[in-house]
């Protein structure tokens, strides 16, 4: 079909006029996340691109400050806590509702599926409902159960399609040879499974980093998360910090879009 | 019997976990907005619609979503297009470039669109040197830098179902068009737009219901005419601390994304169907 579309000069017409505007386009979306690195290493005046000048002046800034660094180790240790633990409900889950069926199996998948569906906004005035009646708004644990009841349906979709690809007459021959169901999960199911796993760990490790709505509502003054702390900075005082911020955040995304890409070989030519 | 409780030592312990952390919080939305005071009443919600701010703000999030939707789809759909008909292994390197932005972090494009959009942005910048003279179009705090940023969003969320349906369609029937004649718009329109169409409803419904929730970018980059509901909810709880009326839109929120999607659950069983029967 190629050689053929590249004889006509109308079809090759077209397919150049299509280059253009997907360039223009995949400016538009790369611009916002690019352009934040270049303005970082701006020095401390007025945030301007290009800079006029190249300074590690804002990183400087940013890492000399108690409050943004103590924004992000906090971020750090939530999205990590979140992480662990949407694993370890998320992917037995995952492996329990592809292999088995059980009476009222829809609504428990409409149940441990609904965040994605449901608008953040709305789990995030039910959480800080709830939470202050237990007296647990501002909390980090408030905080850990909201981004982990938020990440797990992201984790089980990556590891249910991992499971779905998996050979059950593996695991039917190993439990012939003897292995309990143990046995099986451990030593059969979730070798297997390690790259959609790892591609659902980074899944559930960058949304509970990068995520504000929730953290919004949840945390106090002592207890701000990095993009809460960003979005007020943003709101009311834009301090060129942010954009080293930014900056770091945009290297973060990269990297976790290559390795998430690097583990799921398989998604790239589907 | 094992079977089941195989099934429940696996999924227990989510659902469980999954029920505690959102359905009984959705449950205490809903009772918050029935009750006032001490008794049950449906004041919140005829005091809703009674009121102008909340009509408007209905009104906006409706026009906002279903205007960031079409637009992404504008922009989203030639992405598409292009990915599906180059060769696997450059559709892996675009694939990355749009994958990049859907990483990147909200904040992060709303702060960098705060800086390129602003009075003395790149943007415009760039539009004096075009014009010969100062221009300043001003394009943050107001619908404009509210649907840049949305569309900036929402692109990827585009290309990923409409790649999906172009990379179905048979190569033969193209073939065969060529073959008897057909110009390339012709097969455009012939073939490929209609047989994309499940996966352009299904980015068009989803990029709706998605957007009817939006929080951060009307908050950072749009004006006072251009709060959406999500907006006003963390208006009433945090500002003026009347979590009556925050549940009450939390509610209908909530019930407008689940027609939503119940309607796109809908169509997609509805385009799978003849898709499924042709193969």
């Amino acid at each position: 079909m190629n050689d053929s579309t590249l004889l006509d000069p109308q079809a090759r017409a077209y397919g150049n006029m299509r280059t253009v505007i997907v360039a223009i386009v995949l400016v538009f979306l790369l611009a916002p996340s690019l352009l934040v690195i270049p303005i970082s290493f701006g020095g401390p005046g007025e945030i301007t691109f290009p800079p006029r000048d190249f300074s590690w002046d804002l990183y400087r800034q940013l890492f000399t400050s108690a409050d943004w660094v103590g924004a992000i180790m906090r971020s750090l240790r939530v999205a990590v806590l979140t992480m662990v633990i949407a694993l370890l409900i998320g992917v037995p889950a995952a492996y329990g509702l592809v292999r088995y069926d059980f009476p009222g199996k829809k609504l428990v998948l409409l149940l441990v599926m609904s965040p994605i569906l449901i608008p953040v906004i709305v789990i995030s005035l039910g959480l800080y409902l709830y939470l202050s009646r237990l007296g647990a708004v501002g909390t980090v644990s408030g905080l850990v159960a909201a981004h982990v009841a938020y990440v797990t349906p992201f984790v089980m979709m990556t590891v249910m399609a991992g499971v779905k690809k998996l050979d059950p007459a593996l695991e039917f021959a190993s439990s012939i040879m003897g292995a309990n169901r143990r046995t099986v999960f451990f030593k059969v199911v979730l070798p297997q499974l390690l790259p959609s796993i790892g591609a659902g760990a980074l899944f559930a490790f960058l949304i509970s980093f990068d995520e504000v709505v929730i953290a919004w509502f949840l945390t106090g003054a002592s207890t701000t998360t990095l993009p809460v702390k960003m979005y007020s900075s943003i709101q009311w005082d834009i301090s060129p910090v942010i954009s080293a911020v930014s900056a770091l955040l945009t290297f973060l995304s990269i990297l976790f879009c290559c390795l998430s890409v690097w583990l799921q070989p398989s998604q790239r030519t589907e | 019997m094992t079977q089941k409780k195989d099934a429940l030592l696996y999924v227990g312990p989510a659902t469980l976990f999954l029920f505690l952390v959102i359905l009984v919080p959705l449950g205490f939305v809903a009772w918050t907005s029935l009750h006032t005071g001490d008794s049950w009443s449906f004041a919140a919600y005829t005091q809703l619609f009674e009121s102008v701010l909340f009509r408007r703000t209905l009104w906006t999030t409706f026009e906002i979503s279903i205007l960031a939707s079409l637009g992404s789809l504008l922009l989203g759909y030639p992405v598409a297009l292009h990915l599906a008909r180059v060769s696997a292994r450059k559709r892996a390197i675009y694939m990355v470039l749009v994958l990049i932005p859907f990483w990147t972090s909200i904040l992060v494009k709303s702060f960098a669109f705060t800086v390129l959009l602003g009075r003395s942005g790149m943007v415009n910048t760039f539009l004096s040197w075009l014009a010969g003279s100062p221009v300043e179009v001003p394009m943050l705090f107001n619908r404009l830098g509210v649907m840049v940023g949305m569309t900036n969003y929402l692109v990827p969320f585009v290309v990923f179902p409409v790649l999906a349906s172009l990379l179905a369609i048979d190569r033969s029937l193209y073939q065969a068009a060529e073959i008897m004649g057909a110009k390339p718009p012709r097969i455009f329109f012939r073939i490929t737009l209609p047989l994309s169409l499940p996966g352009v409803a299904a980015a068009v419904l989803s990029t709706t219901v998605m957007s009817m929730g939006f929080f951060v970018i009307p908050a950072l980059l749009g004006g006072r005419q251009d709060v959406m509901l999500s907006n006003l909810v963390d208006f009433y709880t945090r500002e003026t601390l009347d979590w009556n009326m925050a549940s009450a839109i939390g509610v209908i929120l909530l019930g407008i994304v689940t027609i939503a999607a119940l309607g796109v659950d809908r169509l997609q069983k509805f385009g799978a169907r003849p898709r499924t029967a042709a193969v």
